[in-house]
């Protein structure tokens, strides 16, 4: 006997009507590598499992200036969008580190940001880029930073009976560039022991910064952005001295903890260290690019 | 709760059955049609035994609900030889199979099928790959008897011989 009931709604809101009406008892089912795993394990046990795969409109990107990324985007479309190997290259090298291809082909954006895992690695990158989440619930539709939707570990500002449907990545200024560094015990099929995404847009000269955001993964219960980090490096020249002090501003903005994988003291020198090469990297594509 | 009739083409074959929604395809390919060529391990999408194409991309079957394979063309490891004659069970092998023969490219050999389908669906996408390429194109599948190096040799070989010439290094 079945576990639960499988739905497979054909409309947006036929979906959100099914979320509606089994409400804490059903789950959204995209790719599945989250869900199903957390079912097999007992974690979670959804009477109701409503598929999105027939519900149109949810696998697109839409580069239009803004980027729209819808929830059901896979982690290899992301990788293989020509669209996003420039400034949002981040994204690309967030997806491109992801499990083994397998989980890349099916494992989607949406499923990535609702499981919140604080370890996520296209999260950081979407909190680099101000990605903005829209929802869709029995009251319509509404828009959310991606900052105030995370909460903590596996929860989010996600009602029961709503739907991630897109998000949405406004255009990036002038000589921007992106990046996203993981640190792991292997390069491969590895949950990150530190990650860091950076983004900086440089002035005219190339020499200073005009706008930087510096985000952390799995350092504290969410990815975080280190704002203090952030300030202290808009309006000043690239490099050196302001890089050192913003490293040292996300060392202290992160809350790391001891696990398997790492201790908090070498996480917080990780963070420290992968500052100040991503945004070396940003510089060096920023340049390259103008 | 109520079972759901699907149809899969599986190895060029359609094929109905009417499955329980949280089963998977990887136990419904086993249990209800016999094609034990894809194995079961971790069950958590860590190992890659399990590894069969879904319109032509790998998947993890353990972690792919068999509802969700409704209407999908399936490549299971009994569908890379092309198909015997007569009585025979199976014709040519496919040049990835070839050259994980030749290449001694095998120990236990319960990862084999995962690895050759992984890389399958690589170079049907990349069919001059490098070392390195192979190499992460098969991080999915892991080797417990410590294989790799004729694995990634057999791939290449493979990969030159389907590409009809020298592969790049």
């Amino acid at each position: 006997m079945s576990r639960f009931d499988y739905h497979q709604p054909e409309s947006l809101a036929d979906a959100v009507d099914l979320a509606a009406r089994f409400g804490g008892q059903a789950s959204f089912l995209a790719g599945g590598t989250d869900l199903i795993v957390q079912i097999e394990r007992g974690r979670v046990a959804p009477r109701h499992v409503i598929g999105l795969g027939r519900v149109p409109g949810l696998a697109g990107i839409e580069v239009n200036g803004r980027i729209a990324l819808g929830a059901r985007v896979t982690h290899r479309a992301i990788e293989q969008t020509p669209a996003l190997a420039g400034p949002l290259r981040c994204l690309v090298e967030g997806a491109e580190v992801i499990g083994g291809h397998q989980v890349r082909n099916v494992a989607t954006i949406g499923g990535n940001l609702v499981n919140a895992s604080p370890a996520a690695d296209l999260v950081p990158c979407l909190l680099a880029l101000d990605g903005v989440v829209t929802l869709v619930g029995p009251g319509g539709e509404r828009e959310i930073p991606i900052e105030r939707f995370l909460l903590g570990p596996n929860r989010t500002a996600r009602r029961p009976d709503e739907l991630v449907t897109r998000v949405d990545l406004p255009a990036l200024p002038p000589r921007a560039a992106t990046a996203f560094l993981k640190a792991g015990r292997r390069r491969a099929m590895e949950i990150s022991v530190v990650c860091v995404a950076a983004r900086l847009a440089l002035d005219a000269t190339l020499e200073r910064c005009l706008e930087a955001r510096v985000v952390l993964g799995a350092v504290a219960p969410t990815a975080v952005r280190a704002h203090a980090a952030e300030r202290l490096l808009e309006g000043q020249p690239v490099g050196g001295e302001a890089f050192r002090r913003a490293a040292e501003a996300a060392q202290e903005a992160c809350r790391p903890i001891d696990d398997v994988r790492a201790s908090a003291g070498f996480r917080q020198h990780l963070v420290g260290v992968l500052v100040r090469r991503a945004l070396d990297r940003c510089v060096e594509r920023a340049r390259r690019a103008a | 709760m109520a079972k759901i009739p699907i149809t899969l083409t599986i190895n060029g074959e359609p094929h109905e059955a009417l499955v329980e929604p949280d089963r998977t395809l990887l136990d419904v390919l086993r249990t209800d049609l016999g094609l034990t060529g894809t194995k079961t391990n971790c069950l958590d999408a860590e190992c890659g035994v399990c590894t069969v194409l879904v319109d032509g991309l790998a998947v993890n079957a353990c972690l792919y609900l068999a509802v969700v394979a409704q209407g999908r063309a399936i490549t299971t490891i009994e569908g890379l030889a092309s198909p015997g004659e007569g009585l025979a069970p199976a014709g040519a092998l496919h040049p990835l199979q070839e050259a994980f023969v030749e290449h001694g490219a095998v120990q236990c050999g319960y990862c084999i099928p995962g690895m050759i389908l992984s890389a399958k669906a690589y170079l049907d996408d990349h069919p001059r790959p490098t070392e390195a390429q192979v190499r992460e194109a098969l991080a999915g599948n892991l080797c417990r008897c410590t294989g790799y190096q004729k694995i990634v040799d057999a791939v290449l070989a493979a990969a030159s011989r389907m590409a009809g010439g020298a592969v790049a290094s």
